[in-house]
């Protein structure tokens, strides 16, 4: 693993921390009342790019960032997102490769991100489970995703391909 | 997805489950914890980080951020501003009606030795950032200690209270949401003078419990601080339920805020009034208090 892919990853996920909580932070762009989950959009674009293990570790620190700047019980974003990240690094060559598997996969696993914190939240006494619009705050940052999965995508796609055509050779 | 039967997991596994681990132990403790102060050092820290990236980031996209605001909202403008037309004659008439009163409020308050939320000394700070979920309650004020803001003082908009600052650095802080499970707040209904307490769910109206209410409260009332913890008389929000009290048992009812926290872009920190130390873990009020103590009573001295 080179470690530029790893520094372009973080990088990757701090700037989707600084754009998430300021372009798409409450009051801002929020269509229907909910924003887009960017970092964890950057954390599935990102899965096709490095191995599973740095995967899971970005992940970790990433969900702990996430954490830390929120309102929340701490590590508990951090459980999620590892989750999500495991998941991604295991099934990411099924959407490596076509369009229309890895929108599937921003959607699918942006909801999975979401049910896990939901249950953790639950699990770790924060009553996220009796929230009022729970449900939108699950699926409406998927929806957005999935909108804009395709240049994210795009983009780190972009930012990655020269360490790729160097990794390949 | 995991290994079969017989055979040994990946290291993969192995490393998730490990940091599934740390992270249930990471959140045990934060729980767990009585003063919460490595969990804050580390906030702060993390914003501190931030703060910058997120400030300048903030100042480019302001403008773009507001015209599609704006445009987006453009559809519903002109029913908005009729609506609005209305109300403000509305509520002309009622400032007329309320000014006399109001008056003989100011003179009974000065009585009793209560400064007036409007007196007291506020700083006004712009918000920069928010949390970076749709669960988070909290948000980025652009102004700290170097302002004279504390730890416990409420933070207030033209149209209520919004929240309380619970963690500051030299120049930020931030603002912890009425709306946020964690935030407890003593009340006081004006239309029957009994208090209570109002509490987050996370996101819309908050929850009012009322221990010792002898009086039904109506849809409507006005719901204000009872001094307890904020400055005494700042507007929380209306009840949204009529409620009954029953002898013996909690009146329950739910309170709409008075501040669209949504929407908010600029806030007022009330620095002139020294929150009450009670002892408990970030100013927060417990959902069941001693009913041997009166909150009305411990604050406003």
């Amino acid at each position: 693993m080179r470690r530029s892919r790893i520094v372009i990853s973080l990088i990757a996920v701090v700037v989707a921390i600084v754009i998430q909580t300021t372009v798409f932070a409450a009051g801002r762009i929020e269509p229907f009342g909910v924003a887009p989950a960017l970092v964890m959009l950057v954390l599935i674009g990102v899965a096709p790019h490095i191995e599973t293990e740095y995967l899971v570790l970005l992940g970790f620190t990433a969900g702990i960032l996430v954490d830390l700047i929120g309102s929340g019980t701490l590590g508990l974003w951090a459980m999620a997102y590892t989750a999500v990240a495991y998941v991604a690094g295991r099934f990411r060559a099924r959407f490596s490769d076509s369009v229309f598997m890895s929108l599937v996969a921003a959607f699918v696993l942006t909801v999975f991100g979401g049910l896990v914190y939901v249950f953790l939240g639950t699990l770790f006494g924060q009553e996220t489970v009796g929230e009022p619009n729970v449900v939108a705050k699950i699926v409406l940052p998927a929806v957005w995703n999935l909108v804009l999965a395709y240049p994210v995508f795009w983009a780190l796609r972009y930012a990655f391909a020269p360490r790729d055509r160097k990794w390949a050779s | 997805m995991f290994p079969q039967s017989g055979r040994r997991p990946n290291r993969t596994t192995i490393l998730f489950l490990a940091l599934v681990a740390v992270g249930f132990m990471i959140a045990t403790f934060d729980v767990r914890s009585e003063t919460n102060a490595v969990g804050d050092v580390l906030r702060e820290g993390t914003q501190s980080v931030f703060t910058p990236f997120q400030k300048a980031t903030d100042w480019v996209v302001s403008p773009v951020v507001g015209f599609v605001d704006g445009v987006s909202n453009l559809a519903g403008l002109r029913d908005e501003n009729t609506r609005l037309e209305g109300r403000v004659r509305e509520l002309e008439a009622q400032v007329r009606a309320t000014d006399a009163l109001e008056e003989q409020v100011t003179q009974l308050e000065l009585i009793n030795g209560l400064e007036l939320a409007e007196q007291l000394s506020t700083v006004t700070a712009s918000i920069y950032s928010s949390g970076a979920t749709p669960f988070d309650n909290v948000r980025y004020i652009d102004k700290g200690a170097n302002d004279g803001i504390l730890v416990g003082q409420a933070v207030v908009d033209e149209d209520g209270l919004i929240g309380r600052v619970d963690l500051v650095s030299a120049n930020d802080a931030r603002v912890r949401l009425i709306t946020d499970p964690l935030v407890s707040i003593g009340v006081r209904v004006q239309s029957t003078n009994e208090t209570g307490i109002v509490s987050g769910r996370g996101e819309g109206p908050l929850r009012l419990e009322m221990f010792r209410a002898s009086q039904p409260i109506y849809e409507g009332a006005l719901v204000v601080t009872d001094g307890s913890r904020f400055p005494p008389g700042l507007v929380v929000g209306t009840v949204a339920e009529t409620a009954a009290a029953e002898v013996g048992f909690v009146l329950r009812s739910v309170v709409e805020p008075a501040a669209r926290l949504s929407q908010i872009d600029y806030v007022k920190v009330i620095v002139g009034f020294s929150p009450i130390d009670a002892g408990l873990e970030g100013g927060v009020v417990p959902t069941s208090p001693d009913p041997s103590i009166d909150p009305a009573a411990t604050g406003d001295g």
